[in-house]
């Protein structure tokens, strides 16, 4: 059970290894040039949603990338806050940059 | 010749906006050529066309918004932004998702653009 935090594009090794290495019982947000992975027509949304991880994308970036109404679904905005409390309950994470 | 040959310049973009200052300073440079009225062509290549996207609002990140920007354009004589075809595809937008200057260009046109111009600057 990990924390992944995911601020690489869409294109990246980074995002790639991520999707990887994701588990049903991990948790991945998606923030900075990460939220573009949560597009709903790119094949890594479907990657990330395949993991059966839970999928979160920091609500700021998304309005400023635009993409609020084409993430794909199982993809669940949050705020600041809802980072950091999502934060405090994993012992681990994992930063892919 | 000489005198009425103006430099040809390509500005390419490679990154997604806000999250450094790269495509912000390629705005600039073509906001500043414009400005000059020195030609320019601005290219797009695959994470560079999220600058594209429509509904961008950047005021908490407290950053300019590049959807604007580059709506703004055609006031300097920019009236095409050429768009890498295939890096929309894979993210699963269509041109007409993006602003009215947009134009598509598969392969074989972007290398021609990259041999045609005098000078190429990425960003």
């Amino acid at each position: 059970m990990l924390l992944h935090t995911l601020n690489s594009s869409a294109q990246s090794a980074a995002t790639r290894n991520c999707c990887d290495l994701l588990t049903a019982q991990d948790t991945v947000i998606l923030f900075g040039d990460g939220v573009y992975a949560g597009l709903e027509g790119c094949a890594t949304s479907q990657l990330l949603r395949d993991s059966g991880a839970a999928i979160f994308a920091l609500a700021p970036d998304v309005d400023a990338a635009g993409i609020g109404t084409k993430l794909a679904t199982g993809v669940s905005l949050i705020d600041y806050a809802q980072f950091v409390t999502i934060s405090a309950k994993y012992p681990g994470q994992m930063a892919w940059y | 010749m000489a005198e009425s040959h103006k430099t040809r310049t390509l500005l390419v973009f490679r990154h997604p906006p806000y999250s450094s200052s790269l495509s912000r300073s390629g705005l600039d440079t073509a906001l500043a050529a414009g400005a000059f009225e020195q030609p320019v062509t601005l290219l797009f290549l695959s994470d560079g066309i999220l600058q594209l996207l429509p509904q961008q609002d950047s005021t908490s990140l407290g950053k300019r918004n590049h959807g604007k920007v580059l709506a703004s354009l055609p006031l300097y004589d920019i009236e095409t932004l050429w768009v890498d075809a295939a890096a929309l595809s894979d993210c699963g937008y269509a041109i007409n998702d993006l602003p009215e200057a947009a134009r598509l260009a598969d392969q074989a046109l972007i290398r021609d653009m990259l041999a045609q111009h005098d000078h190429i600057l990425a960003f």
